[in-house]
């Protein structure tokens, strides 16, 4: 079930019906590029000016997972994580390298002037990574 | 219309054989009238409660609320019971916000006492801390974060000489969960929720004044403490970041035990061990204090809420009638054997006699408390104790029937705000996007809810609150 938003040019995301929750799919080029996409919908979700100029040092992100999907879904409860504890929202990523489960990151926080849905988890219901002849496409719920 | 494979059994009690899919180990059962199970039918849930039906050592049947919803692995308003030892527990089944649940205070006050809730509700809304990245005013030592893990809302009364002796009663399990351990709660889950104790946290949580409506049974209702006009406030938060992080991690966790154990999912989020396995051991410490950080948290929130009224009002008293979990696993007897009964958007409603229950409740049963949507009634229940029918479980709300992004759509918060206003319900969130999303046209009709939880004989309806003022988080 599509919201039936826009389709956008890789990389972008849109969000999917869900009743309870909040269900996005990404698209990209490549796998880096969705991992960097997946951070940028999590922290527009976080705050309406997560694309405002950091206010924190970078933070170098490392991360191993047994395959694809799960290093989605620890990347993005990474963020969850930092963000919650340093108070701010990354809108500013870089994935430096990225290959099926190793990711290395650099991210730069903002701290938001106006927060808006508080995320718990990035879960891994109805997770899934694939190659596409375009690139790549996610999907993720978030119970929120 | 009905939903395949599920034959109606009773007035609104609706079943599924384990013939309907492979792999399910026992039958499925839905409490709903037909307009429920319409809505029900409407998203994935009912896949979602039959996935629940094939995990190891679940036994009885799944069993969906008339409030069930789609959401992450179980489904919201889903109970499920697996035997001991080797039955399994699932972090998924409990979901992220481990003791999301709701508490109850009454105060002497009427609403001729409190014709402006305006004043308090500006109170409240500066002494507790709502929405994305706020911290409460209590910073935690690692003494004392571990003290409150492990101790719950006691040591929160007795430690830190917030709330009353006398609330400890009147909270499911005493406020504290038996066999929580801090140690088996990570650092990262400590830092994640240090600072956050006394806070609401966002999404559905809240805050609400409101005025008893109506009184359905007299003598339950002068037994929990309430009376027609009567101002009481609900509390609706969890164990925060604290908790979150904790699911998160023992998901993680369990996945990587999935194989030793022989187990095989239909959905990764149900990943799950058994209860008698150390990682499944670890995790019920873990989820144990989770609870218990919540049941503190609400105690905080109590707190903060009686200095708000003895500050603005001629009565600051507010008895605490019940507190309830509605996401947690509880290790209970039913149909004579020790289950893990999983509750994910589900609430205990022990029946008339339950030693668990405070002596002066003992002869009506446990209050079971169903908030509305925002802007609409929420209800006091008596619970009847049906082992048999639903583990002893009710429904946990009105629960959603449009999405967040369907329900902004369709509704703009400024409007809703100002419709609300006209209603005499005072609404305090900062973000009209946020507001659209709880919109009340978003969820079932609570009334309808509550009147098939009393129709199956799962709990009896004690009394109608509807909203004064609402601090949404």
């Amino acid at each position: 079930m599509d919201d039936g938003s826009a389709t956008t040019t890789p990389p972008g995301h849109r969000f999917i019906e869900h009743t309870g929750e909040l269900e996005l799919r990404f698209e990209a080029t490549d796998f880096a590029s969705l991992l960097e996409e997946s951070a940028h919908a999590l922290a527009g979700i976080l705050a309406e000016d997560a694309d405002g100029a950091p206010t924190r040092a970078p933070e170098r992100i490392e991360l191993a997972a047994p395959d694809r999907e799960s290093l989605l879904v620890g990347w993005l409860n990474e963020l969850v994580y930092r963000g919650e504890v340093n108070k701010c929202v990354y809108g500013k990523v870089h994935v430096d390298r990225a290959s099926d489960r190793h990711l290395k990151a650099t991210v730069c926080g903002r701290e938001p002037s106006s927060p808006r849905t508080a995320v718990k988890a990035a879960t891994w219901h109805r997770l899934r990574v694939k190659e596409t002849p375009a690139g790549f496409e996610a999907t993720v719920v978030f119970d929120v | 219309m009905g939903i395949v494979g599920f034959e109606r059994t009773d007035d609104v009690i609706h079943e599924a054989s384990k013939n309907l899919r492979p792999g399910m180990g026992v039958p499925a059962r839905i409490l709903a009238d037909d307009v429920l199970l319409d809505q029900i039918a409407r998203d994935r849930s009912v896949e979602q409660l039959l996935n629940v039906a094939t995990l190891p050592g679940v036994v009885g049947h799944v069993v969906g609320m008339p409030d069930m919803h789609e959401g992450y692995g179980f489904p919201v308003g889903g109970v499920a019971a697996t035997a001991l030892p080797d039955g399994i527990i699932s972090p998924g089944g409990i979901g992220f916000d481990i003791n999301c649940g709701v508490r109850l205070l009454a105060s002497p006050l009427t609403r001729r006492d409190l014709p402006d809730v305006e004043p308090i509700l500006h109170e409240l809304m500066r002494s507790v801390p709502a929405g994305y990245g706020r911290s409460g005013r209590l910073e935690l030592q690692d003494r004392e974060l571990d003290r409150i893990l492990e101790g719950g809302a006691p040591e929160i009364v007795h430690a830190l000489h917030l709330g009353l002796p006398e609330d400890l009663e009147h909270i499911e399990g005493g406020g504290c969960l038996g066999g929580a351990s801090a140690q088996a709660v990570s650092e990262r889950a400590k830092q994640r929720g240090r600072d956050q104790l006394g806070t609401l946290g966002g999404g559905n949580h809240f805050l609400e004044i409101q005025r008893v409506q109506a009184i359905f049974d007299p003598d339950a209702a002068r037994a929990f403490g309430l009376s027609l006009d009567q101002i009481t406030v609900l509390i609706h938060t969890g164990s925060r970041g604290l908790g979150h992080q904790v699911c998160t991690e023992y998901v993680e966790r369990m996945h990587a035990g999935l194989a030793r154990h022989g187990i095989t999912l239909p959905d990764r989020q149900l990943a799950c061990a058994p209860c008698s396995s150390p990682e499944g051991r670890d995790y019920l410490a873990a989820m144990g204090a989770a609870a218990n950080f919540a049941f503190a948290n609400r105690e905080v929130l109590t707190h903060r809420v009686r200095q708000a009224f003895a500050a603005l009002t001629r009565d600051g008293r507010l008895d605490l009638v019940y507190d309830v979990a509605h996401n947690v696993a509880k290790i209970e007897r039913h149909r004579g054997r020790e289950v893990c009964v999983h509750r994910k958007g589900a609430t205990r409603a022990f029946g008339p006699g339950s030693t668990e229950l405070p002596a002066a409740y003992r002869a009506f049963g446990q209050p079971v408390l169903i908030p509305g949507s925002m802007g609409t009634a929420s209800f006091v229940l008596a619970g009847c104790g049906a082992s048999e029918l639903s583990f002893a479980s009710a429904c946990h709300g009105a629960g959603r029937a449009m999405s967040r992004t369907a329900s902004k759509r369709m509704v703009h918060g400024g409007e809703l705000r100002k419709e609300l206003a006209a209603r005499g319900i005072v609404v305090r969130c900062p973000s009209n996007a946020e507001l659209a999303e709880e919109a009340p046209t978003a969820y079932k009709d609570v009334e309808r809810v509550v009147d098939v939880i009393e129709r199956a004989g799962v709990a009896r309806k004690v009394a109608r609150l509807i909203p004064l003022g609402v601090l949404k988080g």
